[in-house]
């Protein structure tokens, strides 16, 4: 099981993560951070499995920390 | 126990808040040049030159010692920074306009003189910061704010193809194409890279690497459009590859 740290407001909402999550962990989220935009976060918690694509496609640095 | 199996690379900045708009592949091209540094272990004698577009904000991000140059002479000033300081690793961030318009005689020049430096130069087809206006990498048949009813060849000519320019200089070590559209090609352009950057650490000449990369904002497409875009009609006229490499010749 894995998890990843994710800072809300480096987040710009491009949901590029959620599209190569292969266990589908990520969702957009229901309310907006300081910049207005509405940041993605892990929703099935239980389900990753710590690959890091997401991290690794991130343009924004957004997905600070992914452990297995 | 949890092992941590990805963090952020040490010579990106604690505080850093990447500025490009949602979706640019700059922020992911930024972070695997840092990841490279720490594993290479240069971060230490890495002297970055950036230059004018929307790659001018490189010292926000990176914690390294870095000049910035004028509009298209990167590879000039980088010239000057390596030819001082030969034991320094020198490497430029360029945009495609920044390298193959304004700049395209400085880049030129200084890979027939082989230069002991790395060009990375980040090919989105167009000039995002100021607008999206046709750059000379920009395709044909493509729409920018200046060639409103797409690029014709009979008036605005055709495409540079930096990758095979820079190839027939007899000063080049390595030269390759890489896009950031899927993971895959994430893992790909960081290969290419290490490969680049160690060949001027070998000391074989100059190394360019062209990145394929995205404009969601300017390309009117959502980010995950734009990927597509660049598989369907960018890899047919940029094919991806190593064209160049005198370390496996």
């Amino acid at each position: 099981m894995g998890r990843v740290v994710i800072d809300s407001e480096k987040c710009k909402g491009c949901l590029l993560c959620v599209e190569v999550c292969p266990r589908n962990v990520l969702k957009k989220s229901e309310t907006y951070n300081s910049k207005g935009i509405y940041p993605v976060y892990a929703e099935n918690k239980n389900n990753c499995i710590g690959c890091a694509l997401c991290a690794k496609r991130c343009p924004d640095m957004a997905i600070t920390e992914v452990y297995r | 126990m949890e092992t941590l199996v990805f963090q952020k690379p040490s010579r990106i900045k604690k505080d850093c808040k990447v500025t490009f708009c949602p979706g640019c592949d700059h922020g992911v091209a930024i972070r695997i040049i840092a990841e490279l540094l720490d594993e290479l272990g240069i971060a230490d004698k890495t002297i970055v030159v950036s230059s004018i577009g929307c790659s001018v904000f490189l010292n926000d991000y990176y914690d390294l010692d870095i000049v910035e140059a004028p509009h298209g002479r990167a590879l000039a000033v980088a010239t000057g920074v390596k030819r001082a300081k030969p034991d320094k690793f020198v490497f430029t961030y360029q945009g495609d306009g920044d390298f193959a318009s304004i700049g395209l005689g400085e880049s030129m020049h200084a890979l027939s003189r082989g230069e002991k430096v790395t060009a990375i130069c980040i090919n989105n087809t167009n000039y995002g910061m100021t607008g999206g206006q046709m750059a000379p990498t920009t395709i044909l048949g493509q729409k920018t704010t200046t060639t409103i009813n797409g690029r014709d060849a009979e008036v605005q000519g055709y495409p540079i193809k930096i990758c095979e320019m820079a190839a027939v200089c007899d000063g080049a070590a390595f030269v390759a194409r890489c896009s950031l559209d899927s993971s895959k090609e994430i893992e790909n352009t960081k290969k290419m890279i290490k490969r680049a950057f160690e060949s001027q650490i070998n000391g074989l000449g100059a190394s360019v690497v062209e990145i394929l990369s995205i404009c969601p904002t300017n390309w009117r497409l959502s980010p995950q459009e734009s990927h597509e875009r660049v598989r369907r009609e960018l890899y047919p006229v940029y094919p991806l590859g190593i064209y160049k490499d005198k370390a496996n010749k």
